[in-house]
């Protein structure tokens, strides 16, 4: 078996290197957020896949928070730096703390049950998730996620896509689509329906 | 058998605990005591519901309404929305101390993917008296109201029968693309949704 590559990337030394605390820290919240998206994802289409993600993510997740710590102490000069340095390390805490808690959702993967609760769960929600494919009719085909405004347009935002055997976590603005992707959307219901049109191509626009 | 009503806890749990990671972060970007204290409040609620979801589910698997594995589920999401509520409330935390926040945690907040953003709603504007389920502002912009705040008065986790008000200060969050638009339908300069 494939050894998984959270396990790789778990035991990797981290080496000093002088790093910027506020990129540090954006990559971290952004991690947040897709990670509990993520995490929900993989119980809710029982995606080992998906699932190792959530791992490897949570594996990155440890090491920008030893790294932050790291620069918060060589950025102390006096004790008013300390106060304020400790604010931003608490916060880093409860991102990592998080993705602890998506990584918890993962490990249901494993617990056999015959009536599956996560399905009930999401669309009773507001925000509701839903893999979408993309037909080749579709206008949206090879054009990048920013163009097509889909966020602004509907609602949703894509927290995932299937390619062939690969998958795409958090795209980016540039992030171009293909016919024959599938995506993750995560948003409103009406949003994500309009989104299904369009990717369908039943509809030509987003407006 | 209360498995519909453990659902619906569930669903809760899991809402409350997305909105309160938004409002601890929130609290922090507008530097906010009342939002950061909301968050202490909800996460009573967390702790609440969590007790009673608990305490459903082991009666359901006593009378052998429930399957271990099916219960070991349940317990399980409750937990992980549990831990997710405990880290918005350290987020929270941050911001009710007696500590100047370092301007390096706003600009960070602000650079990240989503983004939050308030503004004032004025009475041009096409929201007025209308329900954000009638709006479909989340669908048609892309941005969440996950606050306002009205004179005195904080609506939190706003529903789809909640209705805009002239003069609301509207707390939400978003994709970057879609604030443009959200902020122009707010001042009235633009009333297509």
């Amino acid at each position: 078996m494939k050894r998984p590559k959270w396990k790789k990337a778990e035991f990797e030394e981290i080496e000093y290197k002088p790093l910027n605390i506020k990129e540090l820290l954006v990559e971290m919240k952004d991690i947040s957020e897709l990670i509990v998206d993520l995490a929900y994802s993989a119980v809710l289409f029982n995606s080992n896949e998906i699932g190792e993600e959530v791992r490897y993510l949570e594996v990155r997740m440890n090491k920008l928070n030893y790294q932050i710590r790291m620069m918060a102490m060589l950025a102390v000069r006096a004790t008013d730096d300390a106060e304020k340095l400790a604010g931003i390390l608490q916060i880093a805490e409860a991102a990592e703390n998080i993705s602890n808690a998506a990584t918890g959702i993962v490990d249901l993967l494993s617990v056999k049950h015959s009536h599956p609760i996560l399905p009930h769960l999401i669309r009773e929600s507001d925000e509701n998730l839903r893999p979408i494919e993309i037909y080749a009719k579709s206008s949206a085909c090879d054009k990048d996620i920013a163009t097509l405004n889909i966020g602004s347009e509907t609602g949703v935002r894509i927290i995932a896509i299937r390619r062939g055997k690969d998958w795409i976590y958090g795209p980016g603005k540039t992030t171009v689509l293909k016919a024959g992707d599938m995506i993750i959307g995560r948003g409103p219901d009406s949003g994500l329906q309009t989104l299904k049109d369009f990717l369908k191509g039943k509809i030509e626009v987003l407006e | 058998m209360s498995e519909k009503e453990a659902e619906e806890i569930l669903v809760e749990l899991k809402e409350k605990a997305e909105l309160m990671v938004d409002l601890a972060y929130s609290s922090i970007i507008y530097d906010n005591k009342d939002i950061a204290q909301e968050v202490y409040e909800l996460e009573d609620l967390m702790d609440a519901l969590n007790n009673r979801l608990q305490k459903l589910i082991f009666n359901d698997v006593k009378n052998d309404d429930l399957e271990v594995e099916e219960a070991l589920v349940i317990l399980r999401l409750g937990i992980a929305s549990e831990s997710i509520s405990d880290a918005a409330q350290e987020i929270a935390d941050v911001q009710l101390r007696d500590v100047e926040l370092h301007p390096i945690l706003r600009e960070s907040l602000l650079a990240s993917h989503e983004v939050f953003h308030k503004a004032q709603v004025d009475k041009s504007s096409v929201l007025v008296n209308k329900t954000l389920g009638k709006l479909e502002l989340a669908s048609k912009t892309g941005v969440w109201v996950i606050a306002i705040r009205r004179k005195k008065r904080w609506i939190y986790g706003a529903t789809e029968n909640t209705v805009v008000r002239e003069g609301d200060i509207l707390f939400v969050r978003g994709v970057r693309e879609g604030m443009e638009h959200f902020m122009r339908l707010t001042k009235g300069e633009d009333t297509q949704l």
